[in-house]
């Protein structure tokens, strides 16, 4: 086992470690995650959460999703975590004391209950859809580029929903933002 | 010889690898050498050219204000990068006592990283491109990204009202810039039809009469999102006018307040090696990549026509920050939200006219029109609202 | 000296008198964004300028270029000997009018005595502390024998606060030659009524020797 473990790393040590390009990065994922989870440093815990954003991009990459990683880079790290950080930084800390969410009394144990709850719900979910019967599809060629003739073709409607609705929220904070204080 | 120098670097390679080869090195040691080697030079490049502009800067400041510069350390001062990089590196590292001491450690690593990631899909010739990503651009903006949590950590993690405030004006900076920035090099990537940086620069290759370079930036829409993109790399370099996230009249230099040694060296480097990054991408999107601007000059190699461009850009930037000086936080915020923006979007439904006009003459005066219009409308709009007039006291007189 | 001002782009009137071209042209138009093209044609002109008119660069660059100073120029008080022997020809005759001028008091003095204990007319210490002294110039007014006078020597730093600091009479005595050489006109002139005064000593002298021998006759068999 070991000795056959050994040949095939010498043989070609890129193809045997490839697996470890994904799994790496995911350990990293749950890691910081339960990090972000655990800590109870607000600023250690969004940091936290910005390296779990960070392994699930390189993860979505690693597993060839070149677009979905890079996209998932550029949102969640440029833009989502700063608005965490921001939020976090705009909180004064006695306005965290005072507030009591909903969930605040049924404490870890219930939230752990939860939690559990919604993964096997999504688990079952998922492994109940026809999707997961079926078998893989062969990767595609050039991902970015079939994306966008799929945005395009079949989902052109949802893209230019999607599109509107931008732009309305975009013009609306432009309307907002243009009434000048002297 | 044209054609010995233009594949002079990958010819190189090859040799190197091809006598490794005989000797018996496996062909995946191979291939990790061969990336080590790419990777090795394009750092080494551009560390260089961080130590030359590093000085080149101070000697251009100096000679708008007509003085000398730096000239002292060797031949017309070209050492003083050895001497800066002695002086860092020998000064105490000063960490304040109630710093997040991890998270100001970090900051400086992280800066560095995605500054020297995003080089990896510069073409820097004929051929010359690290990683050939299909969506290179997009990867360039998204691991840029990171910087912005390195300038929060580094605010952050000091301590230091200051930095506090350095740190969110720059995150506040870096956010509103990257938008108009995305937009403008969006229209590039829509007329060339890719996210790959290599497409992008072959679709700006040939001539139009024999000697007009098809470079996007000789096209009404390309001129203003080229424009709008340099601006935009101006704010997201933190580089003035646009440096008040460093302000060191005010802001003691921001989110750098607390970094001494060298974890300012690197911050230093971060942002030189990120400048030259975002100059190259300018330069691929709009002004033709590694292409020769005449067809008699293709007898320079490619690489070399990079090279100079890049270099070209960084001196406007230095140039720029002799004559301009430092916006104010809400004027910034403003000029990218209410002005970029829509001129980006103009810039954007131009290019797309252009494209569907038939890329002629008649397209090229339609998409003129289609930005020259917003662009004269906001300009009356923001003129005749900050009008110069003689200064009037409530006071005296 | 070189003028760090150059001429105004603009003259006094306001009108566009020596303006190059492409400032004329810019400065006609008017459009969104001209002010910044302005300014940036201003900028690349003195960059570009700096290489090819020499007299924009008005910087020395110190150890190499020196700077030429006035004739009138001052650092600290140095003494002045005439001929070729500095203890010799000292004019200094340690009156120490300046000891007791000088406002920080930065001078100190020791007349020298000969073997008897008799006074001698020059001083065995004279020390001055520039590190104290202000530069006033007070001593060279009040010194009634021209021997103390402003060097203009300006590279006095140290690595010793006090011992380099502190002058003493070696160091002090300089040649009139040299005080001809940083002052000219000053030396001259200081030189023209030291030789009036020689003069008229001499006249004064030889008139009173003459007088003396006159009457001396019928004095001489007096006692």
């Amino acid at each position: 086992m070991m000795h056959a473990a050994l040949e095939s790393f010498c043989a070609d040590p890129v193809k045997f470690l490839a697996p470890w390009f994904v799994l790496l990065p995911a350990f990293v994922l749950l890691l910081s995650a339960a990090a972000a989870v655990v800590m109870r440093n607000l600023i250690h815990a969004a940091l936290c959460l910005t390296l779990s954003f960070i392994a699930l991009g390189v993860v979505f990459i690693a597993l060839g999703a070149e677009f979905v990683g890079l996209v998932q880079l550029l949102v969640y790290v440029g833009a989502v975590a700063m608005v965490i950080v921001f939020a976090i930084l705009l909180t004064r800390p006695e306005q965290l004391e005072k507030s009591r969410s909903v969930f605040s009394g049924i404490g870890p144990a219930g939230g752990a209950a939860i939690a559990f709850g919604l993964l096997a719900t999504l688990l079952g979910f998922i492994f109940a859809s026809p999707l997961a019967k079926k078998p893989l599809p062969a990767p595609a060629v050039a991902p970015v580029a079939n994306i966008g003739e799929a945005l395009m073709g079949n989902h052109v409607v949802a893209l230019i929903v999607i599109g509107v609705l931008l732009t309305a929220a975009l013009v609306g904070a432009a309307v907002i933002a243009m009434e000048d204080q002297p | 010889m044209t054609e010995f120098l233009e594949n002079a670097p990958i010819a190189l390679l090859a040799w190197f690898l091809g006598i490794l080869g005989s000797f018996g090195v496996p062909g995946w040691m191979l291939e990790i050498i061969s990336a080590l080697i790419v990777i090795g030079t394009v750092i080494g490049i551009f560390l260089g050219l961080f130590a030359l502009a590093s000085v080149m800067e101070r000697k251009i400041l100096a000679r708008v204000q007509n003085r000398f510069g730096p000239n002292r350390v060797g031949p017309f001062g070209l050492f003083q990068p050895v001497a800066d990089g002695i002086k860092m590196i020998t000064k105490e590292d000063l960490v304040p006592r109630g710093a997040d001491r991890i998270v100001h450690f970090l900051a400086p690593v992280v800066m560095m990283v995605p500054a020297l990631l995003v080089l990896a899909i510069l073409p820097y010739g004929r051929g010359m491109v690290p990683a050939e990503l299909d969506a290179g651009i997009l990867y360039f903006f998204a691991v840029g990204a990171g910087t912005e949590v390195a300038v929060f950590m580094a605010g952050w993690g000091s301590n230091n009202k200051y930095s506090m405030l350095g740190a969110m004006r720059a995150i506040a900076q870096l956010i509103s810039y990257e938008i108009p920035l995305v937009m403008s090099g969006i229209t590039a990537a829509m007329i060339a039809g890719s996210l790959m940086p290599s497409a992008i620069v072959a679709a700006q290759g040939g001539f139009i009469f024999g000697f007009i370079p098809q470079w996007f930036v000789l096209t009404p829409w390309g001129f203003t999102a080229g424009l709008i993109f340099y601006i935009g790399a101006l704010a997201e370099s933190n580089r003035s006018p646009f440096d008040l996230p460093e302000g060191e009249s005010e802001l003691v230099a921001g989110h750098l307040t607390e970094y001494s040694g060298f974890k300012y060296a690197t911050f230093f480097m971060a942002e030189y090696v990120g400048m030259f990054a975002i100059c190259g991408m300018l330069v691929t999107l709009f002004l033709g990549g590694w292409q020769a601007p005449l067809p008699f000059l293709t007898i320079i190699p490619s690489w070399a026509w990079f090279l100079g461009k890049v270099c070209f850009v960084a001196f406007t930037m230095i140039w720029v920050r002799a004559t301009l000086p430092r916006l104010r936080i809400d004027h910034l915020l403003a000029f990218a939200w209410k002005f970029l923006l829509p001129m980006s979007f103009a810039a954007f439904f131009s290019a797309a006219c252009w494209h569907f006009a038939g890329r002629g003459l008649v397209a090229w005066l339609l998409s003129l029109a289609i930005v020259a219009i917003p662009y004269l409308a906001f300009g009356i709009h923001f003129s005749s609202r900050f009008a110069i007039s003689r200064r009037t006291y409530r006071f005296s007189e | 000296m070189k003028s760090g001002m150059r001429k105004a782009e603009t003259g006094e009137d306001g009108v566009l008198a020596h303006v190059p071209l492409p400032q004329k042209i810019l400065s006609g138009l008017s459009f969104p964004g001209s002010g910044l093209l302005k300014g940036l044609v201003v900028t690349i002109r003195n960059f570009a300028g700096s290489y090819f008119e020499k007299d924009r660069l008005t910087t020395e660059q110190y150890p190499e270029e020196r700077p030429v100073l006035p004739e009138n120029a001052r650092s600290f008080p140095f003494l002045i000997y005439d001929g070729e022997d500095p203890e010799a020809g000292m004019r200094c005759v340690s009156c120490k009018i300046c000891e007791k001028e000088c406002p920080p008091q930065c001078i100190y003095i020791i007349q020298d005595r000969d073997e008897a204990g008799k006074a001698l007319k020059r001083p065995r210490v004279f020390d001055i502390d520039i590190s104290v002294c202000m530069s006033c110039q007070i001593c060279v007014e009040v010194c009634p024998f021209d021997s103390i006078r402003m060097d203009q020597d300006y590279e006095l730093s140290s690595y010793d606060r006090f011992g380099s600091l502190m002058l003493d009479k070696p160091k002090l005595l300089k040649s009139n030659t040299y005080y001809h050489r940083i002052h000219p006109t000053e030396a001259a002139e200081t030189d023209a009524r030291l030789e009036a005064d020689r003069k008229k000593k001499e006249a004064a002298a030889a008139a009173k020797a003459a007088a003396k021998k006159e009457p001396a006759k019928p004095a001489e068999g007096a006692p």
